[in-house]
């Protein structure tokens, strides 16, 4: 993907950029606000790291203006301020997802990724593969390799994620975002046992696994 | 009624200005008292002086009238031209003895004039009524009750009486009953009592102007306190209406509304100055709000984006140094990080609630869905942590909560209870409409409890109690906790769990449990 990253902080940004470079991304970078909507208007870019603090001109400013040229270009808004209002203030400004600072760099490359324009979680399918396993989005049945899996509804959405996203990788907090709709980080282990009873459904009596733990990050649904 | 007059008694103007009123209506009462004495009263006093001085006088004449042709030829004068007498009695003036000649004296003063009233009355006895003007009986008196002119002598005593006598009408008309102030007193002989007489002056037109005068006093004074008692009223209405005005906008404040201010008239009086004074104060409040917040952002734009470098080098190191030993240790110190700022987070979290700003968010809901959904969230962690984990939630109850906030407070009781409740034990989670129709959320475990004495310390922030220093945490969850139950008014109680038995039911001492609740105000329905 080619990101574009709007960032005052330089040893900040160039660490975002070597991140996203070996991942395999294409990474420009704006060091102020201007600079960045410049930036953003003059080439075609698959997303958009945008800084809400910024010299000259603030992140929702270079939002608000960029969706009124009409440019959907998804945008992942980071702050220093966690608050969930203005999370919402921030998404309502047009923005596709939020992170707060501090956030580790495998939150900040699953989120770009799992916004990116090449992939699309929200597109409008009916049935979501990934190898031998099939989700029927309106009949909400899962099979793998043709046999029936029973899944609970919360089940049935957190695989439903997962699937979306499918080889890249899902966070914990992106799925309690998603999948229950929390904004504030569980201390326990909530999310890891709910994970593990979902394995216990699509992969126990499976030779080959498909949902990966990502150290450090979270996990990944792939062959 | 009766409780409106008790909320206008209680308003603090309104008793002062009832009793300015009253104070004022008292001593309108004493002035017009006054007018009244000065007038009618010295009066009435100058009637009885001139009735003494009569008996006097007639006592005079009396002594002289026996002795010389000089003091009759002086009666004769002071009676008038004897041709202008009208009475045939009135001309035996000049008979010898003292006593006609008082007798003739009292007929001729006593005469009628017209068809005027009697300026004067007398009665004049010596033992039976010798002359007077004054029909025998008929005549009431209305001051000490004893009879008018008693048989016996009254000694050199002038006794006042007030009375009524009748006065005979021309035309043979109906006699009229008139007042009358009189003395009553004796005549002398030898400084023996001889002659019983009374004389007397019409106050019938005195006495009317005073009963006219007394009504209107105490019309007007009565007048005067109703006038009192309405616009002490109506001013502390006015002055209430504005006292309420303040008291809405110190609600508002408390509520975190800082935007509010004061309504004012410019008239510059107290009240407006008043207003003056709590707006610049509220101003003060809000720079300092606004000082405090701007503060509190920037170090957490500041602290963070140091540490969101250090965090961000370790995790690259870490990524570098491939599945090592050293990886691990590095990817430990992120995770450190990481806690030091979750901390630093929740502080802030904290006082942005207690500071009440974000009371807009709240809204009536029923807590059903978001407590089963957290009960979805958290049975599979209790079960792995190998707890029996109970919900009861009622239907259909009504909250003011924000959806985000009753999550996080329910979910950090719900993970201390995890994280404190030993194997084998129990975690409920239940909902219910109390008495008085509160709801209460509440999360009961038969872990170690709070003991009582630690339970409002548990609250405050940092604080964690010996037996949890070697579990993970941070002492702020509870704060939290705190900090949102106030946001949602609501109470949060700490007791021992007397719901679920521990495990050895003779009660152990080291496990009493823990009952933490959420008691949330009962929410009108919306009409």
């Amino acid at each position: 993907m080619r990101i574009l990253v709007v960032e005052d902080d330089s040893v900040a940004a160039e660490y975002v950029r070597k991140g996203l470079m070996e991942a395999g991304h294409v990474v420009d970078l704006a060091p102020d606000g201007d600079l960045g909507l410049e930036m953003a208007r003059a080439a075609d870019y698959d997303a958009l790291i945008l800084d809400r603090m910024l010299p000259k001109r603030d992140g929702l400013e270079i939002l608000a203006d960029l969706r009124e040229d009409g440019d959907a270009v998804p945008v992942l808004i980071l702050s220093a301020l966690g608050e969930v209002d203005q999370k919402v203030e921030g998404l309502r400004a047009g923005g596709d997802d939020y992170l707060a600072k501090p956030y580790s760099f495998t939150e900040l490359l699953a989120r770009v990724e799992a916004i990116g324009r090449r992939s699309d979680p929200t597109a409008a399918v009916t049935k979501l593969k990934v190898g031998g396993l099939e989700m029927d989005l309106l009949a909400r049945t899962v099979r793998r390799d043709g046999q029936k899996v029973l899944l609970q509804p919360r089940e049935f959405r957190l695989l439903e994620c997962l699937m979306r996203n499918a080889g890249r990788v899902v966070t914990r907090t992106m799925l309690l975002e998603k999948v229950w709709d929390y904004h504030f980080d569980p201390q326990t282990n909530v999310i890891d046992v709910h994970i593990s009873r979902l394995r216990g459904k699509i992969d126990k009596e499976f030779d080959e696994p498909l949902l990966h733990t990502v150290r450090g990050a979270g996990y990944r649904l792939q062959i | 009624m009766f409780g409106f007059i008790r909320k206008l008694y209680r308003n603090t103007l309104f008793r002062l200005s009832l009793l300015g009123a009253l104070l004022f209506v008292l001593s309108l009462f004493v002035a017009l008292g006054y007018i009244y004495y000065a007038t009618i009263e010295s009066e009435l006093r100058r009637v009885d002086k001139a009735n003494e001085t009569e008996i006097a006088e007639l006592q005079g004449f009396y002594d002289a009238a026996g002795r010389d042709a000089v003091a009759k030829a002086r009666l004769a004068g002071l009676i008038g031209p004897f041709e202008s007498m009208t009475s045939l009695n009135a001309r035996q003036i000049y008979h010898q003895n003292g006593v006609e000649t008082v007798n003739n004296l009292v007929i001729a003063r006593g005469l009628p004039y017209g068809d005027q009233p009697y300026e004067r009355v007398y009665v004049l006895r010596s033992g039976s009524r010798i002359t007077g003007n004054l029909a025998p009986i008929p005549v009431e008196t209305t001051g000490d009750g004893a009879s008018l002119l008693p048989d016996e002598s009254v000694g050199d005593r002038f006794t006042r009486v007030e009375m009524i006598y009748s006065l005979p009408q021309l035309n043979d008309a109906a006699p009229v009953d008139r007042r009358a102030r009189a003395i009553r007193g004796n005549i002398f002989l030898n400084n023996e009592p001889a002659l019983r007489i009374l004389v007397g002056r019409d106050v019938e037109n005195i006495e009317r102007t005073g009963e006219r005068v007394r009504t209107a006093i105490l019309t007007s004074s009565g007048l005067a306190l109703l006038l009192g008692m309405l616009s002490s009223f109506f001013v502390s209405r006015r002055f209430a209406r504005r006292v309420e005005g303040f008291n809405r906008l110190a609600t508002d404040v408390r509520a975190g509304n800082l935007d509010r201010r004061a309504p004012r008239n410019y008239s510059e009086d107290e009240m407006d100055l008043l207003a003056e004074h709590l707006n610049a104060m509220l101003d003060h409040i809000s720079r300092l709000m606004q000082a405090m917040r701007y503060a509190g952002d920037s170090v957490a734009h500041d602290l963070r984006t140091p540490l969101t470098r250090l965090r961000t080098r370790l995790e690259t190191a870490a990524v570098e140094l491939g599945n090592t030993d050293e990886a691990m240790i590095l990817y430990e110190a992120a995770g450190d990080a990481d806690q030091l700022l979750s901390t630093f987070d929740s502080v802030l979290r904290i006082a942005r609630l207690e500071a009440g700003e974000r009371r807009e968010l709240l809204k009536p809901l029923d807590p059903k869905p978001i407590l089963d959904d957290l009960a979805e969230l958290y049975e599979p962690a209790c079960e792995d942590a190998g707890l029996s984990f109970e919900a009861e939630i009622a239907p259909k109850t009504l909250i003011l909560a924000d959806r985000g906030l009753l999550s996080q407070a329910v979910s950090n009781l719900l993970e201390n209870a995890i994280k404190y409740t030993p194997r084998d034990g129990t975690i409920r989670l239940t909902s219910r409409r109390k008495r008085g129709g509160s709801i209460e959320i509440s999360i009961r475990d038969n872990g170690p409890g709070i003991p009582s004495w630690d339970r409002e310390r548990v609250k405050e922030r940092f604080v964690r109690l010996d037996k949890s220093r070697s579990l993970p945490g941070s002492g702020l969850g509870l704060s939290l906790v705190e900090a949102v139950a106030d946001l949602h008014r609501a109470e949060f109680v700490m007791l021992d769990n007397d719901d679920l038995p521990s495990p050895d039911k003779g009660g152990d001492p080291d496990r009493p449990g823990l009952s933490a609740a959420l008691i949330f105000p009962r929410v009108k329905a919306e009409t």
